[in-house]
């Protein structure tokens, strides 16, 4: 019953490194690096690693839901089948979020919503608290509608009040999307009392160490004179930031970026923060 | 709403899957007619239980405190099943050791049996039987039905609460409703409501 692999056995196996697109800057953070002559040169892979199974954390209000239906919509307006598993918000407020979005992004709607699957576990008790149900579930979507993306918006939803399962929870889903070659995306929720540079930050007690990368989102409202002052805001305005924080699939850009939340829900990242900082705030909205 | 909306589950009934591995745990030990030459028909609502216990822990990721809600058992009950050493349980009933283990004896057996259903691909596709003459005769599956159908029942429970369950049930060709006019209420526990149909079935 048990396999071992020579590593030469495996070449054949091993998937081709290329980025499927978010929609956003994010894109261009990671990268693969190519021998061109003499040097090695970096090359944006234009979306998060094909193959992935990426966990977008944060306090709540800083963008995950956003960041998950912009990939959702920048995938289903390119072709590809989707499968939008919502466990935080019933279908149809998903159905408007998505629509609306698509149209402010200029995508044909029509087409999104034709290539979007929707596993509504929010109402179902079965479907949230019974991981086989869902993965059987999922299966079935996958299998039927030949679904390439997967995302679980969040996976904090399917282990609520019981923390303890969360890491055999986390991983048999992780299991299923390397199973069924699903690139995906696991929202989950970060608790407050976690600093947002800790190891913690990635998603809590289990998220960040299975899956193959995170992207912590985080906001920081600016309350004092020194904030102003570093920041170039006004006071009783929000910072937001994102980080990818590790990816074992692909090479990334590890600075913190900062970003906003533009009026049609779209996630725009402006400048890494240090850059940001040195030209004091230039480019964000007073207010955001 | 124009997009493709999925609001039931496709799969994963921790029913069916508990009937499997209940099918599977009888198969392990011979078959129905081993039990009854052996007189272990006793150990068939133990095996419906800890055919339970084992999905749920394993397949539903459900804790020991909601495994022992949902059963109406105790948690160390719930966790002496999931926890059953079933290589020591197989050298016991293969005769191997001389004296009884301190093993949950019918959770090891469910963990063998589900073990087994695993490891062949029979748990996520095939169905699992045991011979439908033996079945039909003996009425022994009877114990995960009830089961089945009183999964999220409160307890205790009184004879309106189980009758609206059960109605329609036929254990042994007796109607659930002769029975439950017979058993003692409240009942506590389904293992209690299991002890107590089998006790009266005896008596029939």
């Amino acid at each position: 019953m048990y396999k071992y692999y020579e590593l030469r056995e495996l070449e054949g196996r091993a998937p081709k490194l290329f980025g499927i697109p978010t929609g956003t800057r994010l894109d261009e953070l990671f990268y693969r690096v190519e021998r061109e002559g003499e040097r090695y040169v970096k090359k944006p892979l234009g979306g998060i690693p094909h193959l992935a199974v990426m966990n977008i954390t944060g306090v709540p209000d800083t963008g995950k839901s956003l960041l998950a239906e912009q990939f959702a919509i920048t995938q289903a307006g390119n072709g590809y089948r989707v499968l939008y598993v919502t466990v935080e918000s019933p279908a149809h407020f998903l159905y408007t979020a998505i629509k609306d979005r698509s149209e402010a992004m200029g995508i044909d709607f029509s087409k999104v919503e034709s290539n979007v699957v929707v596993i509504d576990a929010s109402e179902s008790d079965e479907l949230r608290e019974n991981p086989k149900a869902l993965m059987e579930t999922m299966n079935y979507a996958i299998r039927e509608k030949k679904v390439t993306n997967t995302i679980i918006d969040s996976i904090t939803g399917l282990y609520e009040h019981k923390e303890m399962m969360a890491r055999q929870i986390v991983r048999q889903f992780f299991n299923f999307m390397k199973k069924n070659r699903q690139t995906g995306i696991f929202v989950s929720q970060k608790r407050s009392a976690q600093a947002s540079e800790s190891a913690e930050a990635a998603g809590g007690l289990a998220v960040a160490h299975i899956v193959d990368g995170t992207i912590v989102l985080d906001k920081k409202l600016i309350e004092s004179r020194w904030d102003v002052n570093l920041y170039g805001l006004p006071l009783g305005s929000v910072l937001r930031t994102i980080r990818i924080d590790g990816c074992r699939i692909a090479p990334h850009d590890s600075r913190v970026w900062v970003f906003e939340i533009t009026e049609i829900g779209t996630i725009e990242l402006i400048a890494p923060l240090s850059e940001y900082i040195r030209r004091g705030g230039k480019g964000v909205e007073a207010g955001r | 709403m124009g997009f493709e909306v999925i609001a039931k589950p496709k799969g994963g009934n921790i029913d069916r899957m508990a009937e499997k591995v209940f099918y599977e745990s009888i198969n392990l030990l011979g078959g129905l007619k081993k039990l009854i030459e052996y007189r272990n028909l006793t150990w068939l609502p133990s095996l419906a239980e800890a055919a339970y216990v084992i999905v749920l822990k394993n397949e539903a990721m459900k804790t020991y405190g909601e495994i022992a809600r949902e059963l109406g058992i105790t948690e160390q009950t719930a966790r002496s099943i999931a926890t059953a050493d079933e290589e020591e349980v197989k050298r016991y009933l293969e005769g191997e050791l001389e004296d009884r283990p301190r093993e949950h004896i019918a959770g090891g057996i469910a963990k063998l049996a589900y073990r087994k259903l695993k490891e062949e691909g029979k748990f996520e596709t095939e169905e699992v039987e045991i011979k439908h003459d033996e079945l039909e005769v003996l009425d022994v599956d009877w114990a995960v039905h009830v089961l089945a159908r009183i999964k999220g029942l409160d307890f205790p429970a009184n004879r309106d609460a189980l009758l609206e369950r059960l109605k329609g049930l036929i254990i042994k060709g007796r109607n659930i409703e002769e029975i439950l006019e017979k058993i003692n209420y409240p009942v506590k526990t389904p293992a209690q409501l299991l002890h107590e149909i089998k006790t009266h079935l005896n008596f029939f």
